[in-house]
C-alpha cells in the first residue's frame, strides 16, 4: 500500500475538477479497505450509541449486547488494520473539509504504527470491559444510559487516535473529556460524584485551553493542522529552528516565546488528561464513577491520551523542554507512589498508582525513551485495567455483604477486607498477576516496559549534571514504593483474616468470583499481562515487538548499569514485597507509626488538594465575589439607573400624552359635547322651543335689517 | 283724530302678547287663546287700513275672511286638543312628545 | 281731544290691559273670561275704525262662536283637567318665562320702531285716498258696498272660504267623535 497524501494545488479554484482529479488519483492506486475498516471501527460504537438511544425502556438488556457486539466488530477490524499497518506503510487519506479564504483545511485519517497500536489497544481493552460491564451494571437503574455513554466514549477515543488533523484531534479530545465527565457523574444523585465530575471537567478545561492555544500557535506558524505535515519525518516542525530569539520554520517565523507557549500549552493538555503533577487531583476523585468505567477510561485509555498526544507531537519539544517533562513526570510518579502507600480506599490506591505510572510514561518521553514510553502505555493499559476489574469484583462483593447484612461500612475500604483469596480464588490469581506486572517483576509485561524506561533514564542522566541523576534515582525509588504499596494492597485484601468478620462476627455472606462475564475479561487481560504476548525473551525489553516498532536503534548493552539496574531493582522489590507481607499479615516485624509527618503528608495526598482549595479556589471565589459585587452594584446599578431614568422619562411622556395630547382631543370632545348638549335642547321635541328659536332668529334678522 | 299709527301700535301690542302666550304657556287652550290674540291683532291692522278703501272694501272683507278662518281653526284645534287629552291625559304640548304608535 | 279719541284710548287700554291679564293669569277660567272682554273691546276699536259690520261679525263669531266653543271644550274635558291646570304655581313672572317676555318685548320694540319709521299716515296710496276722497267717512253706509263686493269682486275667495269652513267643521266633528266601541 502506497502512502496516500494528496496535496491538491491550492490555486485550483474549480472544486469539481479538483474532486474528480482527486478521485482519479485515488481509485487506481489505493487499496482503501484499511481506511474503510478504520472508519467502520470508529463509527460502530457511535452507531451502537445512537441505536441504544432509540431503544425503548430504561433497563433494556439489549443495549449492553449491542454495545458489546459493536466493540467486538471494532476490535476485529482493528486487529486486521493493525496487521496491515504495523511496521508496514502508514495509510493516510485526506478529504477537503472546508475553505476559509485561501486556506484549505483537510480532514482525514492517519494510520501509522502509533495510531494502529492505540486503535488496537483501545478496542481490545474496551471489549472485556464491555463484557464485564454487562454483568457489573445489570442491576443498575440506568443500564442503557451507561452503555450509551460507554459507546460514545469508545467512539470518541477511537476517533481521537486515527484523525490526522490537529483541529479534529482537539474536537475528539474534548469529546473524550466530555464522555469522561458523563461517566464520572454517572450516579449523579451522589453528591460526591457530581463534585468529582465537575472537578474533572474543570481541570480538563485548563488542559484543553492549553492544547487549544498550542494548536492555534502551531497553525499561526505553519498554516496547517495536518499532523503528518507538522510532525512527520522531515515535517515542518523538525525543519524549524530557534535562532536569535526567532522561531523560524519553512513557512514563516514567530518570536521564540511562542514556541515555549505552544509547548507549555501542550504540556498543560497532557497534564490535565494524563493527570500529571499540577493537574492530577481530578483522577482520584474520578473514581466515583462505576469501577468498570474507571478501568477503561481512568486507567487504560483516556488517561493515556495525554501520552499519546506527546507521542504525536514529540518532534516539537527541544532538549530543555524534554528535561522539564522528565522532571515533572518523575516527580509525579514519586509523589503519587508515596500517596498510594497510605490510602485505604481500594480504588484510590489504584488511581494514585495510575498517576504514578503515567508519570513514568511522561518521564520516559522526557528522557527520550519514546518507544519505551509507548510500550509502557500499552502494558500498563492491560495490567491496570485488570487490577481495576479485580477491584470492581471485590467492591461488588463487599457491597453485597454490606447490603445483605445492612452494615454501615465503606465497601471500598481495604481496612475491612482480608483473607479473600479463599473466597475469590480466581480474582486472587488475576490480582496477583496484575500486581506483579505493576511492580514490574520479570516474566510479566510490566517488567519489559518499566525496565526499558529505567535503563534509558539512567543512560540519559549518565553524562549530565549531577542534579539530573535525581530523575532515575527517583524513578527507581518509585519502583520500590510501587512494589511496597501493591504488596500492601494485595496482602490486605487477599491474605490474613477477613477483617469485617472480626468487626461483625455474625454476618453471613456468600461471595464468589461471579459468572463467565466476570471471569473471561479477567482471563483475557491476565494473559495480556504476561511476557509472551510482547516478547519471547522475558528479560530483555529491547526484543519486545512493540518496542522495536517504535525504535529503530537497538540499544547496545555495553554499560554496566544495563544489568545492575534491573537486577538491583527487582531484588529489592522482592524484599519489599516480603516485608509488606510480613507487616500486614501481622507478624509485626516492623509496624509503621501512623503519626509521623511523612505519614500525614502521604495520607492527606501531600495536601495538594487542600492547598488548591485554600489558595486557588478561595482566590477564585474571592475574585468572583468581587466581580459579583461589581456586577450587582456597578453594572446592575448602572442598568437600574438607566431603567429608572427611562421609567421617569416614560412617565413624563405618559403624563404629556395623557394631559396634553389626549387633553386636546378631550377638549374637542368636550366642546362637541357641550355644543351637542346645547343644540340638543333645541331638539327636545318641544314645539314651543322650536317656535321660540324661530322667532328669536326672525327677531334677530329684523333687528339686523332695520339697524 | 285717531291716527293709523295708534291702531298699529295697539295691534302690535296685541300681537306681542299673543306671541308671548304661545311661547310660554303650558296649556294648549291658553296657546290657542294666544293665537286668537295674534289673529285679532292682524285683523285690527286690516280694519285700520281698510278705512282708506271705500270702493273695494278689501281690508274689511279680508278681515271677515280672517275671522271666519279663525273660527274654523279654533274648531279644529279644539277637536285636536280633546283627542290629545283623551290619549295622553294632558294638554301640555311640552309633554306630548310621542308619535302615535 | 274729541270724544272719539278718548273712546279710542279707553278701548285701547282695555284691550291691552285685558290681553295682558289673559297672558299673565294662571287661572284658565279667568283668562277665558278676560279674553271675552278683550274681544268686546276690540269690537269697539273696529267701530272706531269705521268698520261696524266687522265689529258685529267679531262679536257674533268670536264671542258667540269661538269663545263659547272654547268654554264648551274646557267644560267637556272634565274635572281633572281643571284640577291639574289650577295646581300650577301662580307666580306673575317666573324665571322660566323670562326669555319669552324678553322676546315679546323685543318684538314689540322692533314693531313700534318699524311703525314709527314708516309713518303710516304718509304712505302713498293712503295720501292718494285722502286726496281723491276715497276714505270712509263716519257718516257713510258701507254694508251695501261690502255685500256687493263680496258677491262680485271677492266671490272666488268667498266660495273658497266657505268650502274651507265646511271642511273644517266636518273635520272637527270627525275628530271629536267618540271612537266606536270606546263607550
Amino acid at each position: 500500500m502506497g502512502r496516500l497524501n494528496i496535496q491538491v494545488s491550492p490555486t485550483g479554484r474549480d472544486l469539481e475538477g479538483l474532486i474528480i482529479n482527486y478521485l482519479k488519483t485515488l481509485i487506481p492506486y489505493q487499496d482503501l479497505s484499511t481506511i474503510y475498516f478504520a472508519i467502520a471501527a470508529v463509527l460502530l460504537p457511535l452507531f451502537a450509541c445512537i441505536v441504544n438511544c432509540c431503544l425503548p425502556g430504561k433497563r433494556n438488556k439489549v443495549s449492553g449486547w449491542i454495545a458489546t457486539i459493536a466493540i467486538l466488530v471494532s476490535c476485529i477490524l482493528s486487529i486486521s488494520i493493525f496487521a496491515k499497518i504495523w511496521n508496514g506503510h502508514p495509510a493516510h487519506i485526506q478529504q477537503l473539509w472546508f475553505i476559509i479564504g485561501s486556506t484549505q483545511l483537510y480532514a482525514g485519517i492517519l494510520l501509522n504504527n502509533l495510531s494502529a497500536i492505540l486503535l488496537l489497544l483501545v478496542s481490545v481493552i474496551a471489549l472485556p470491559v464491555h463484557i464485564y460491564s454487562i454483568a457489573y451494571m445489570k442491576n443498575d437503574e440506568n443500564y442503557d444510559r451507561y452503555f450509551i455513554y460507554l459507546s460514545f466514549f469508545c467512539f470518541s477515543m477511537l476517533a481521537l487516535v486515527v484523525v490526522d488533523s490537529m483541529a479534529l484531534f482537539y474536537a475528539f479530545w474534548e469529546l473524550v473529556g466530555f464522555s469522561s465527565y458523563l461517566l464520572i457523574g454517572f450516579w449523579f444523585t451522589r453528591e460526591k460524584a457530581v463534585q468529582a465530575n465537575k472537578k474533572a471537567f474543570l481541570m480538563n478545561r485548563i488542559g484543553d485551553v492549553g492544547l487549544l492555544t498550542a494548536i492555534i500557535i502551531l497553525f499561526a506558524q505553519y498554516h496547517t493542522f495536518d499532523i503528518t505535515q507538522l510532525f512527520g519525518d522531515g515535517g515542518l516542525v523538525s525543519q524549524s529552528t530557534i535562532t536569535n530569539g526567532l522561531w523560524i520554520s519553512p513557512v514563516g517565523s514567530l518570536p521564540a516565546i511562542w514556541q515555549y507557549v505552544a509547548c507549555g500549552g501542550i504540556f498543560l493538555g497532557v497534564a490535565a488528561k494524563s493527570a500529571q503533577f499540577p493537574l492530577h487531583t481530578w483522577l482520584p476523585d474520578a473514581m466515583e464513577g462505576p469501577t468498570s468505567v474507571s478501568a477503561l477510561i481512568h486507567a487504560a485509555t483516556m488517561v493515556a491520551a495525554g501520552v499519546f498526544l506527546l507521542g504525536r507531537v514529540y518532534p516539537i519539544f527541544n532538549t530543555t523542554e524534554l528535561d522539564i517533562l522528565a522532571v515533572i513526570g518523575c516527580f509525579t510518579a514519586f509523589m503519587a507512589a508515596t500517596i498510594a502507600l497510605t490510602q485505604n480506599d481500594l480504588k484510590r490506591i489504584l488511581a494514585y498508582s495510575t498517576i504514578s505510572q503515567l508519570g513514568f510514561m511522561v518521564m520516559a518521553m522526557g528522557v527520550g525513551a519514546y518507544a519505551s514510553s509507548l510500550f509502557h502505555l500499552v502494558t500498563h493499559a492491560f495490567f491496570k485495567c485488570l487490577l481495576f476489574l479485580v477491584a470492581g469484583i471485590v467492591i461488588h462483593q463487599m457491597q453485597h455483604i454490606k447490603e445483605d447484612n445492612d452494615l454501615d461500612i465503606d465497601p471500598q475500604s481495604i481496612l475491612y477486607m482480608g483473607g479473600l483469596r479463599k473466597k475469590l480464588p480466581f480474582t486472587f490469581i488475576a490480582a496477583v498477576i496484575g500486581g506483579l506486572a505493576l511492580i514490574g517483576l520479570p516474566f510479566t509485561s510490566g517488567y519489559l516496559s518499566k525496565d526499558g524506561i529505567l535503563i534509558q533514564a539512567v543512560d540519559w542522566s549518565d553524562n549530565k549534571n549531577i542534579l539530573f541523576r535525581l530523575v532515575p534515582i527517583g524513578a527507581i525509588i518509585t519502583t520500590w514504593l510501587t512494589a511496597f504499596y501493591v504488596a500492601r494492597l494485595i496482602v490486605k485484601v487477599f491474605f490474613g483474616e477477613f477483617k469485617l468478620e472480626q468487626f461483625h462476627p455474625h454476618i453471613k455472606y456468600h461471595i464468589s468470583d461471579g459468572g463467565w462475564k466476570y471471569r473471561v475479561p479477567l482471563m483475557l487481560l491476565a494473559v495480556a499481562c504476561l511476557f509472551p504476548l510482547f516478547s519471547l525473551n522475558p528479560v530483555l525489553y529491547e526484543h519486545a515487538w512493540v518496542f522495536t516498532g517504535f525504535s529503530s536503534t537497538h540499544l547496545q548493552r555495553i554499560n554496566i548499569y544495563h544489568t545492575i539496574v534491573p537486577i538491583g531493582v527487582n531484588i529489592l522489590s522482592l524484599f519489599l514485597i516480603y516485608w509488606a507481607w510480613a507487616v500486614y499479615t501481622e507478624r509485626k516485624l516492623l509496624i509503621f507509626p501512623q503519626t509521623g509527618l511523612l505519614f500525614h503528608m502521604s495520607y492527606h495526598e501531600w495536601y495538594i488538594d487542600k492547598v488548591y482549595r485554600k489558595v486557588i479556589v478561595r482566590a477564585v471565589m474571592a475574585l468572583s465575589r468581587v466581580l459579583s459585587w461589581f456586577d450587582r452594584k456597578v453594572i446592575d446599578g448602572f442598568i437600574h439607573l438607566l431603567s429608572t431614568v427611562t421609567i421617569a422619562i416614560s412617565k413624563i411622556a405618559a403624563w404629556f400624552d395623557y394631559n396634553v395630547i389626549d387633553g386636546i382631543s378631550r377638549l374637542l370632545t368636550f366642546i362637541v359635547q357641550i355644543t351637542g348638549n346645547f343644540v340638543r335642547r333645541f331638539q327636545g321635541g318641544k314645539i314651543q322651543y322650536y317656535l321660540f328659536s324661530m322667532l328669536a332668529i326672525v327677531l334677530a334678522l329684523l333687528i339686523y335689517l332695520s339697524v | 283724530m285717531i291716527t293709523l299709527t295708534d291702531f298699529l301700535i295697539v295691534s302690535a301690542a296685541l300681537f306681542c302678547i299673543g306671541l308671548y302666550m304661545i311661547v310660554s304657556k303650558h296649556n294648549a287652550i291658553q296657546i290657542l287663546i294666544g293665537i286668537e290674540l295674534m289673529l285679532n291683532g292682524a285683523i285690527l291692522n286690516l280694519v285700520a287700513f281698510g278705512k282708506f278703501d271705500k270702493i273695494n272694501n278689501g281690508g274689511q272683507i279680508f278681515a271677515l275672511f280672517a275671522i271666519v278662518l279663525a273660527a274654523a281653526t279654533t274648531a279644529v284645534a279644539l277637536a285636536i286638543i280633546l283627542n290629545v287629552y283623551k290619549k295622553y291625559r294632558t294638554i301640555d304640548p311640552g309633554r306630548i312628545n310621542n308619535l302615535k304608535d | 281731544m274729541s270724544l272719539a279719541q278718548v273712546l279710542f284710548y279707553v278701548m285701547a287700554f282695555v284691550v291691552v290691559g285685558s290681553a295682558l291679564f289673559v297672558a299673565s293669569t294662571k287661572n284658565l277660567v279667568r283668562s277665558i273670561f278676560m279674553f271675552f272682554i278683550t274681544l268686546f273691546a276690540l269690537a269697539g276699536l273696529y267701530v272706531l275704525a269705521l268698520a261696524d259690520f266687522i265689529a258685529i261679525t267679531q262679536i257674533v263669531i268670536y264671542v258667540g262662536g269661538i269663545l263659547v266653543l272654547i268654554l264648551f271644550a274646557f267644560m267637556l274635558s272634565g274635572k281633572e283637567t281643571l284640577n291639574v291646570l289650577q295646581q300650577q304655581k301662580s307666580k306673575f313672572i317666573s324665571l322660566s318665562k323670562l326669555p319669552a317676555i324678553l322676546l315679546a318685548v323685543l318684538f314689540f320694540v322692533v314693531m313700534v320702531n318699524v311703525i314709527t319709521k314708516i309713518d303710516a299716515g304718509n304712505i302713498g296710496w293712503i295720501k292718494q285716498a285722502i286726496s281723491t276722497n276715497t276714505e270712509i267717512k263716519p257718516n257713510e253706509e258701507m254694508i251695501n258696498n261690502i255685500g256687493i263686493n263680496l258677491m262680485t269682486r271677492y266671490l272666488l275667495p268667498f266660495e273658497a272660504i266657505s268650502i274651507l269652513l265646511m271642511m273644517a267643521l266636518v273635520g272637527a266633528a270627525h275628530l271629536s267623535r267618540k271612537e266606536r266601541g270606546a263607550v
